[in-house]
């Protein structure tokens, strides 16, 4: 898992509280998010286990509102999003420094 | 009397719409689960004007299309991919080459410069100022060159010339660099140096 800075975002919010459940546009406007980057950094961590969803019960007191979708951290999604978060914290600034970073050195073996 | 159902009705249709695009065993959910972040957005703020609210559900139905395309790309790999998967057997179609991808891009592009000239023409009935066919031609050169030059920047190499070269070719000859250029120049998406193998 690669932290870019609006994954750092999300996973702040939701380590902030991690029984919370979060919908979409909630997790959105916490974070400061677009959809267009939200959603899809969402599927990503649910494909990776970090991430469980589960829709809303109906209840009476919702007014014809439909359902939601709640997403909620997995433990093992709070164990990882807690190392990083603490690694970003301590200063790995060479993580985040765009793509360039992001690539290997030539000649070194991963 | 508060237009909040009518804008609401307008992004649920747009977002089915868009949900279209997906695989049929996800579709349906993930159309529920946008709709029903509808009312939130339009409810979250009441002293707010409507217009701002029908701009932000309108920004979030762009970022579920945005979305869409990221999970159909992460369902079927990569371009480059489904073109192996497509020499192999493995799937049936052919992938669109980037011919006709660049066709349908430049097709949309002058739709959209259609639909301006319309609106336009609309707005002022008597007759288009002379300008207009000028910013027209313009739209499609900016359009089409900016298209072909964000190809070669994009691009880890370009077949038979330098890169400045292409883009040089490619401003100078407004369409015909360009299509040179993608029809002669242009080698695909960069494929990523395995570790271990010297960079060329």
């Amino acid at each position: 898992m690669k932290l870019t800075g609006a994954l750092e975002r999300v996973l702040r919010v939701m380590v902030a509280d991690p029984s919370a459940p979060h919908y979409g546009y909630d997790l959105m406007k916490a974070a400061k998010l677009p959809s267009g980057t939200l959603y899809p950094m969402l599927a990503r961590l649910q494909q990776d286990g970090l991430v469980d969803a589960e829709w809303e019960a109906q209840r009476q007191d919702a007014a014809g509102r439909p359902p939601r979708k709640y997403y909620r951290l997995t433990a093992e999604g709070l164990r990882v999003a807690r190392l990083e978060l603490a690694q970003a914290a301590s200063g790995a600034p060479a993580r985040r420094t765009g793509h360039g970073a992001a690539r290997p050195a030539p000649g070194s073996t991963r | 009397m508060s237009p909040a159902p009518r804008v609401q009705r307008i992004a649920e249709w747009l977002i089915q719409a868009v949900c279209r695009r997906l695989p049929a065993d996800v579709r349906t959910e993930r159309c529920r689960e946008w709709t029903a972040e509808l009312p939130a957005i339009l409810d979250g703020q009441g002293t707010r004007p409507s217009f701002l609210r029908a701009l932000r559900v309108l920004s979030f139905c762009v970022g579920i299309f945005w979305t869409t395309r990221q999970l159909n790309r992460s369902a079927r790999g990569s371009s480059r991919r489904r073109n192996a998967q497509w020499r192999t057997g493995a799937i049936r179609t052919r992938p669109p080459d980037v011919a006709v991808r660049a066709v349908r891009g430049l097709l949309i592009w002058l739709i959209i410069v259609a639909i301006a000239l319309g609106i336009f023409t609309l707005l002022h009935p008597r007759g288009l100022p002379p300008v207009l066919p000028v910013a027209l031609v313009l739209a499609l050169a900016i359009g089409f060159d900016g298209f072909c030059l964000a190809d070669i920047a994009r691009a880890a190499q370009v077949r038979y010339l330098h890169k400045w070269t292409w883009a040089l070719i490619c401003l100078a000859q407004c369409p015909l660099g360009g299509i040179l250029y993608l029809s002669i120049g242009h080698i695909g998406r960069p494929r990523p140096v395995p570790p271990g193998e010297p960079k060329p």
